[in-house]
């Protein structure tokens, strides 16, 4: 038997995202993608329509269409101007008219690319993903076996809150070769949906569930390819779950392959759910069943026409996406490949940062040039920014520090009154007062100790505290100077500028 | 006692206080204890709810406030079209015991012009039949003829007009089943254009076909109850936004220079001879007003039948779908080691009729892969040929006459084959397809087995020009009495 010279990943993905309307897609009852409704008791956003009691009709909501051309012209789709809605018909208890309404034939948008940032590039690099068709559909409701509260039940228990969110599906070419790929796509169009405001993308809500289709083209040594049979993971709603079953698609695949040579043939396209506590996939349905949905035109919606003015309404609120942005803030605040990514992935972080910019621009004495406050900011928000807003469960936004007080802070850095070490408990402190940071800063004793005679008796303080240190530094072991160095920040409460000590320390030394 | 009351002498007796609104709908509450237990027009009725808002229409004008135009007309209400009081059964045991948290727009719309709901009329299951037979709790009876069919499948509200028991009723249409048992049972009905009337609150069957609307014992009434019922609604995205003329303010006046079509394929021998002899008088009725009658070749009208059940019946497998025993109606008590799959099953198997189930697999059937463009696909096709040709006959005339079924009313069980039932709606059908309006009025009698039945002329007119189909309508009753003569049991006492 030939032996496998290389394999290569094949990943097309099928995405849906519910939208964040206040309403449902054709009623007016509330919307659990809503942030406002995420916690609603089970069937608490219910009405006759939702419930497809009898003598009920659907009516658009317009909102969600708008939401829907949004994403397809971010991902550079073509918008329908002539499209309908169409019934999917099956029985399940969770879809209450018996019917889905999507759209089959007519997608409201379709052809597009969507383009991500490479993850392991540290100069930026991306790559393109396909869009074959964005299209809008409505929700179903959820089944569950559980009470609330996690009780074992006897039966089924139907919640038709979610039935009716507006959600759109999102289908790609086969254009992902990793797992790290797969990744970085579905997290640049969470951005992408984020920036656009059209959904909250909150991964364990269910905001986004991610359905890769993957095979595997295996090369052997006599030069021959083998595509493996397509494999559809349903539902995975992490981006961990993403990396991970694809990780063990590919390998199970080729193990697959290797021991039965079976190969992709029409009808051997499987079904896969994700064990996440295995780490594996598990099969769920053998063979493409033959579901026969029975489409057709919904005769109770009117088509939809979108006419030039509302396309270019729609097209104008259309934000600078992430993938500009970090673009903008690579070029004119030559913020890192790493940074930059890290900021964009949420639009209101990213307003907050440019904001404190902002603010550093108003303290005019400051005259920081805009690069060296990018990356300032940048580097203030992502470390003591992220770390206490990991601590706290709160966006780094919200932590109550302001944009004025980041710059005011990276002032006072930048004019050396704090080193690396205030600035980071400022900021700290600053999440809990409106005051202004120099003010804070003295009232905590932060600022440094420039004062020439109190620097000079720390460190006399210290030379005679240390005299094994002291012996140590003129034997030539530089690193001892540290522990000198160290012993005045203790003695001056952290407030000694540590430049200054260690100049006024080796001056001292070198006299003696 | 005396004769019952129209809708328009209704409401003009009780605006001038001559009667009070409580004393006339009294007198229908009499009517329906004293004959409904033969006709079984009605599947409810509400009596003291009914009282209470007749003694509110009174209290309005007792204090000079506008009552509506309405105000103390009893009405009925097909069992398909939903009321926030009540039972809404669809004549089907899947819903026996269903109640509507909401009502319909029509009725609504009703309530607020001052009619008093009076009671849920009988119609075949889900409005699925041309008799009122097909209803799991019994059939509805020709006033004219208790052995008899009132047609359908709004039989309930068509006889019940008929027999005075109440002088409005809403009904349905999908097919004809509102034209249809007018005719059948001697009074008007009229099928306003798709669109002109919201359909919120009607229980669908084939939704792109269906429209509600009323019947009544003369046109203008039922100009008037079209004026209050019909209009854009929010909740129907099919609703149409065009204004609603008051189809009163000309209704008297004769159309001038008025064409009439008559379509060749609908004096077809097939007809009962009395039907055809109907349309024969009606065109000397109005050529004798100076009208000019063309004969018109419609040569689709036979395919208008298969078109509509393909149509018709996959719109409606779709939409009895909710109808799965999950969150209301029906459900089957599972055995042990039955599952979801029995659940739909037998609590589908158990509440539907015979009649709803052959629809369901015939519409399941016909959107099928592999059946679709076959089946559905050229049914729609077919669907835009006939609304062509009726454009085209439109743009030649004003308003298209002929019979509205092809024969008066046909005994109790006597069209036990399905494809002989469908074929009462050879002359209304077409109408649905198309979305256009249509009007059956009182037009003769036929003599049948030593029993008088009535006989309806249909008028239809191109889609929104209910103001044309009105007037067209009123020159022919105004020089008529057809609409005047009632069934024994219509008669006072």
């Amino acid at each position: 038997m030939p032996a496998i010279t290389t394999t290569h990943l094949k990943i097309g993905m099928e995405v849906h995202v519910e939208l964040a309307t206040s309403s449902k897609m054709f009623s007016r009852t509330a919307n659990i993608a809503n942030p406002q409704y995420y916690d609603a008791a089970p069937n608490t956003l219910v009405d006759p329509v939702v419930a497809a009691l009898p003598g009920v009709l659907p009516v658009m909501n317009r909102r969600a269409v708008e939401m829907a051309m949004m994403v397809g012209m971010a991902l550079g789709c073509r918008i329908a101007r002539f499209t309908k809605w169409d019934r999917k018909n099956y029985f399940y208890p969770d879809l209450p008219k018996g019917y889905q309404i999507s759209q089959y034939d007519l997608p409201l948008c379709a052809d597009g690319e969507l383009e991500f940032p490479v993850p392991e590039a540290s100069d930026g690099t991306t790559r393109r993903v396909g869009i074959i068709r964005v299209h809008l559909e409505e929700d179903t409701g959820k089944l569950s076996h559980e009470l609330p509260g996690g009780r074992p039940y006897h039966g089924s228990l139907v919640d038709l809150n979610r039935a009716g969110t507006p959600l759109l599906e999102i289908v790609t070419h086969p254009d992902l070769t990793s797992a790290q790929d797969a990744l970085a796509f579905a997290r640049e169009l969470r951005n992408i949906c984020r920036f656009l405001g059209v959904s909250e993308g909150v991964m364990q809500r269910g905001h986004m569930r991610f359905e890769p289709n993957v095979n595997v083209l295996v090369t052997t040594d006599d030069g021959r390819e083998h595509a493996t049979p397509i494999v559809e993971i349903k539902n995975l709603n992490s981006f961990r779950a993403i990396r991970d079953a694809i990780d063990h698609e590919h390998h199970r695949q080729v193990e697959a392959w290797t021991s039965d040579g079976i190969v992709q043939a029409p009808g051997n396209k499987s079904t896969r759910g994700w064990d996440d506590s295995n780490g594996a996939t598990v099969l769920q349905r053998q063979k493409e069943e033959a579901h026969d949905y029975r489409y057709f035109p919904d005769p109770d919606l009117l088509p939809v026409v979108v006419s030039d003015t509302w396309r270019q309404k729609i097209a104008a609120r259309i934000p600078e996406l992430p993938i500009q942005r970090r673009a903008r803030y690579r070029r004119e605040l030559d913020l890192s490949a790493s940074d930059a990514l890290a900021l964009t992935d949420d639009r209101n972080l990213c307003r907050f940062f440019e904001e404190s910019i902002e603010a550093m621009k108003a303290i005019a004495e400051a005259k920081i040039p805009a690069r060296r406050a990018g990356g300032a900011s940048a580097k203030l928000l992502l470390n003591a920014g992220a770390k206490r807003a990991n601590e706290r469960g709160c966006p780094i936004e919200k932590l109550g520090i302001t944009p004025t007080q980041i710059a005011q802070i990276i002032v006072l850095r930048e004019q050396e009154r704090i080193g690396s070490t205030a600035a980071d408990e400022l900021f700290g402190l600053l999440c809990e007062t409106d005051a202004d940071a120099l003010t804070v800063a003295r009232s905590n004793n932060l600022i440094q100790v420039r004062d020439q005679g109190r620097l000079e008796s720390w460190c006399t303080e210290a030379i005679s505290a240390q005299p094994n240190a002291v012996q140590d530094y003129l034997n030539g072991k530089d690193a001892a100077l540290g522990r000198l160095v160290g012993q005045v920040m203790k003695l001056s409460g952290g407030q000694a500028d540590a430049k200054a000590v260690r100049a006024g320390l080796v001056k001292k030394l070198h006299r003696e | 006692m005396h004769e019952p009351l129209g809708v328009l002498d209704t409401v003009e007796s009780v605006a001038n206080r001559r009667v009070s609104a409580v004393e006339v709908t009294g007198e229908c509450l009499r009517r329906i204890e004293a004959h409904d237990r033969t006709l079984s027009c009605f599947r409810e009725t509400y009596p003291d709810r009914v009282v209470d808002a007749a003694r509110r229409i009174d209290r309005l004008i007792a204090s000079g406030e506008d009552p509506g135009p309405l105000a103390g007309v009893a009405c009925a209400i097909k069992d398909n079209i939903v009321t926030d009081f009540g039972r809404t059964t669809c004549g089907s045991r899947f819903l026996a015991d269903f109640r509507s948290p909401f009502s319909a727009t029509a009725v609504r719309r009703l309530t607020a012009a001052g009619a008093l709901i009076i009671g849920k009329t009988n119609c075949d299951e889900f409005a699925m039949g041309s008799s009122t037979e097909h209803c799991a709790f019994g059939c509805t009876r020709n006033p004219w003829d208790l052995d008899r069919v009132p047609g359908g499948s709004s039989g309930g509200s068509a006889a019940a007009v008929a027999a005075g028991l109440c002088p409005a009723a809403l009904g349905s249409e999908t097919g004809g089943s509102i034209r249809q048992p007018a005719a059948l049972c001697g009074t008007v009905g009229v099928k306003p254009s798709y669109g002109r009337v919201s359909r919120f609150g009607l229980v669908a069957f084939g939704s792109s076909l269906d429209q509600i609307g009323p019947f009544a014992g003369c046109v203008r009434s039922t100009a008037l109850l079209l004026r209050v019922i019909a209009g854009a609604d929010a909740r129907d995205s099919t609703s149409t936004p065009l204004e609603v003329p008051d189809y009163l303010a000309a209704i008297d006046e004769p159309i001038p220079d008025l064409r009439i079509g008559v379509p060749r394929q609908y004096l077809s021998d097939e007809n009962h001879p009395a039907v055809n002899e109907a349309v024969r008088r009606a065109i000397e009725v109005f050529t004798g007003l100076g009208a000019e009658v063309l004969e018109i070749d419609l040569p689709l009208t036979a395919y208008g039948i298969a078109t509509y059940y393909i149509i018709a019946t996959a719109e409606a497998s779709s939409n009895l779908a909710r109808f799965d025993g999950v969150r209301y109606g029906r459900r089957a008590s599972l055995a042990e080691g039955e599952g979801l799959y029995d659940l739909y099953a037998r609590s589908r198997s158990e509440g539907f009729g015979a009649e709803v189930k052959r629809r369901i697999m015939l519409g399941t059937y016909v959107l099928s892969a592999g059946y679709y463009d076959a089946y559905y696909n050229r049914a729609l096709k077919v669907r835009r040929l006939i609304k062509q040709e009726l454009d085209a006959a439109f743009a030649r005339c004003h308003a298209l006459i002929g019979p509205t079924a092809p024969t008066p009313a046909f005994a109790i069980g006597e069209k036990a084959d399905p494809l002989s039932m469908y074929l009462c709606d050879l002359y209304t059908i077409n109408a649905n397809i198309a979305g256009i309006c249509g009007i059956s009025i009182p037009a003769g009698f036929a003599q049948v087995d030593g029993r008088t039945l009535p006989v309806g002329l249909q008028i239809q007119c191109k889609a929104f020009d209910e103001a044309t189909m009105f007037r067209v309508a009123r020159m022919f009753e105004k020089s008529t009495d057809y609409h005047t003569k009632r069934p024994e049991m219509g008669k006072g006492g």
